[in-house]
């Protein structure tokens, strides 16, 4: 199978998929996209009120979504490290997909974090005003710069695109100036992604205010699932592409070299995530721990959740997949491992956020666990401005496959 | 792009070279990049630091609060009177009454406003500097600053702030507990803020201004001070020897709310009786 297709093939946009699949694909996310919408607007009107959001539990459904959407975009600065500062050309064919969907991930996290935060008003304060001790703060800024860097990165392939060029035909000119600073853009980009995408546990990690989060080992998982997960949604956009031509748009053989990759990223994540599992509850007991997850245990899947799915399909399963040259050679068997990585991915973001949040807080000076625990349902609004947004990294990508020169390993001349 | 490349194979040593001169050469200009950076907004950073550990309060004093749970009876006027002087709806209540049991079953009467910490978690964590400690020790909030992100609230030990989830500005809604005569003491918050307990600093401030004792001149204290009807709420400067807080800190057992967390709280507790504090 792998040797199929072994020389990478040029754009081809005369190999669209069926103009009514096509349709009824963004007609489908068009509808998402209203719903999106309208609920942006009620929620921009009438205030988080209308949210399911509490004082007891802060951070939802939002806060996953735009962690997640983080973090698989986290294949942009995985993969343009191995290509341009470890120089292993036959990658070079993922820079330009993997750029594309960092862009799409981090431009959807910001929109969540627009519609999340309580005065959409002032979200340039961060920039403006610091606090540099804060976490958040951090990883704001990274974020901000980052998307920066990834937005120029995106400059060139625009830059190339037909549309463009017929218009302007000076313009890849501007594209080529733009992508003599890429290997330099790489760099900061690594600098400023290894930062946040850790940063990110580390918001939950340093809050020593909850035991089940108080752990130095949050930003670490975080940074290594983020490698996988964001490996994985780079490799599956590509195998859907490829299978919608019904061709590989890059060389079979690197699509399952890079799958050893996120593999990995995903059994290093395994490694610490079990370690972790072990030190702070197998064979250790810190009361309010102890107690917080088995609250969680008794009243909320977690515990199911964390083996079956963080665990098992979200982790084992695929990292044997990835490595598993057999396995692996299976388009669809890779496929998915892909789902189940990003799956595992934002669970993993999910029950994060969620867990450490529904289980009450024991201030009390008297007898412990006075407190029932919180319950967190997300209301309409939430989820169809979630809806929306996924709609939209969905769509952005159809779209930016169709019309952009995305897949032009070995024909464009950098 | 193949034509410059040398093929895979051929000379194998030498590509590797270069491939890792060149990774030198990036970390160099990273490097140097970073530096440049670094003296540029060098002196910018020090300007934001600055700014964000601002805030009035002169650190001659420090203001801290004793609450004796054993003379505590359960009445609630310290919840009411906040929320009449700080315009407080009752879900958002900054004072917090609970009915709590001692390790023995005992019932006693639990009040908590905010600890007003010596090292706050939430003001660490506040990626804008709304939140920030004034130099007597007072945590208190920039509303107009505050983008609502809520990192405050989860990070919160205590369990004491509060967001403006819905706008009670426009609403118009009527709070009960305010006299519904002169000027309001506090603002109402804006829609998408989080708010908190500030031990009263308009009161504190004022007083200060002309010449009162926060704790000992009524006008200068805390409103959930003046109202308890048993006095089972204290409130001065801990940097007063003469203080009465001081003075019951000297000489009675207290705790403190959540100590292993190392947040320093300067919110004192007598314990009930029959207690035997965490």
């Amino acid at each position: 199978m792998s040797t199929i297709a072994a020389a990478p093939q040029p754009a081809a946009r005369g190999e669209l998929p069926p103009r009514r699949a096509f349709r009824i694909w963004m007609g489908f996310l068009a509808v998402l996209l209203a719903i999106g919408a309208v609920s942006g607007v009620i929620v921009l009107v009438r205030g988080l009120g209308v949210t399911g959001l509490t004082d007891r539990v802060p951070w939802g459904l939002w806060i996953a979504l735009d962690l997640s959407s983080i973090s698989l975009g986290a294949g942009a600065f995985i993969l343009s490290a191995i290509v341009y500062l470890l120089r292993v050309e036959r990658f070079r064919a993922f820079a330009r997909v993997a750029v594309l969907v960092g862009f799409l991930g981090y431009s959807s996290a910001m929109l969540a974090l627009f519609l999340d935060i309580g005065r959409p008003d002032r979200f340039w304060h961060p920039v403006v005003f610091w606090n540099v001790h804060s976490v958040l703060w951090e990883v704001t800024m990274c974020v901000v710069l980052y998307f920066t860097v990834l937005a120029a990165e995106m400059v060139p392939v625009v830059a190339e695109s037909r549309f463009v060029t017929r218009r302007w035909p000076g313009a890849p000119k501007v594209g080529h100036f733009i992508h003599r600073f890429t290997p330099v853009l790489a760099v900061i980009g690594l600098a400023l992604s290894l930062l946040h995408q850790s940063s990110l546990g580390a918001t939950y990690g340093v809050v020593a205010a909850r035991p089940l989060w108080y752990k130095p080992s949050l930003p670490v998982m975080f940074i290594l699932s983020a490698a996988g997960g964001g490996i994985a949604a780079t490799l599956l956009g590509t195998l859907i592409v490829s299978y919608l031509r019904g061709k590989y748009v890059i060389n079979s053989k690197v699509i399952r070299q890079v799958a050893i990759f996120a593999g990995a990223a995903m059994a290093l994540y395994l490694y610490i995530k079990i370690w972790d599992w072990a030190t702070t509850t197998y064979y250790s007991s810190i009361p309010a721990r102890a107690e917080g997850l088995a609250l969680l245990i008794n009243t909320t899947p977690y515990g199911t959740t964390f083996w079956i799915i963080e665990v098992l399909l979200g982790g084992l399963v695929p990292t044997v997949i990835f490595f598993s040259r057999k396995l692996r050679e299976n388009d669809w068997m890779l496929m998915l491992a892909c789902l189940l990585t990003i799956a595992g991915v934002v669970l993993l973001r999910w029950n994060v956020t969620i867990s450490g949040l529904v289980v009450p807080q024991d201030w009390s000076p008297g007898v412990a666990f006075l407190f029932p625990r919180i319950s967190y349902t997300p209301t309409l609004p939430e989820i169809g401005a979630f809806l929306g947004i996924v709609a939209y990294a969905l769509a952005g990508f159809t779209l930016a496959v169709r019309y952009l020169p995305i897949f032009t390993a070995g024909t464009d001349g950098h | 792009m193949s034509s410059q490349r040398p093929a895979q194979g051929e000379q194998p040593p030498r590509s590797t070279d270069v491939s890792r001169r060149r990774f030198l050469e990036l970390l160099g200009a990273a490097g140097f990049t970073g530096a440049v950076a670094t003296a540029i907004t060098g002196p910018l950073i020090k300007a934001k630091i600055a700014e964000a550990s601002r805030g009035g309060g002169d650190n001659s004093h420090r203001w801290v609060m004793v609450i004796d749970l054993s003379k505590c009876i359960g009445c609630q006027y310290c919840v009411y009177a906040c929320q009449a002087v700080n315009d407080v709806a009752d879900e958002m209540r900054w004072n917090v009454y609970l009915l709590d049991k001692t390790e023995t079953g005992q019932p006693f009467n639990m009040t908590r406003p905010c600890m007003h910490c010596q090292e706050p978690p939430c003001a660490d964590v506040c990626p804008v500097g709304a939140t920030f400690q004034r130099g007597d020790g007072l945590v208190v909030m920039d509303y107009d600053r505050c983008i609502g992100c809520r990192y405050c609230m989860v990070a919160c030990p205590y369990d004491v702030r509060r967001f403006n989830w819905v706008d009670r500005r426009t609403e118009g809604e009527l709070n009960h507990y305010q006299p519904q005569y002169g000027e309001p003491e506090v603002q109402r918050r804006p829609r998408g803020v989080v708010e908190k307990c500030t031990f009263c600093i308009q009161r504190i401030d004022r007083g200060l201004e002309h010449g009162l004792a926060p704790g000992v001149d009524r006008q200068a204290t805390p409103a959930c001070v003046n109202i308890c009807p048993v006095s089972a709420r204290v409130f001065g400067d801990l940097n007063d020897p003469e203080s009465a807080v001081t003075k019951i800190i000297e000489s009675t057992p207290t705790f403190r709310l959540r100590e292993e967390l190392g947040t320093e709280p300067n919110v004192y507790y007598i314990p009930a009786e029959g207690m035997v504090p965490k």
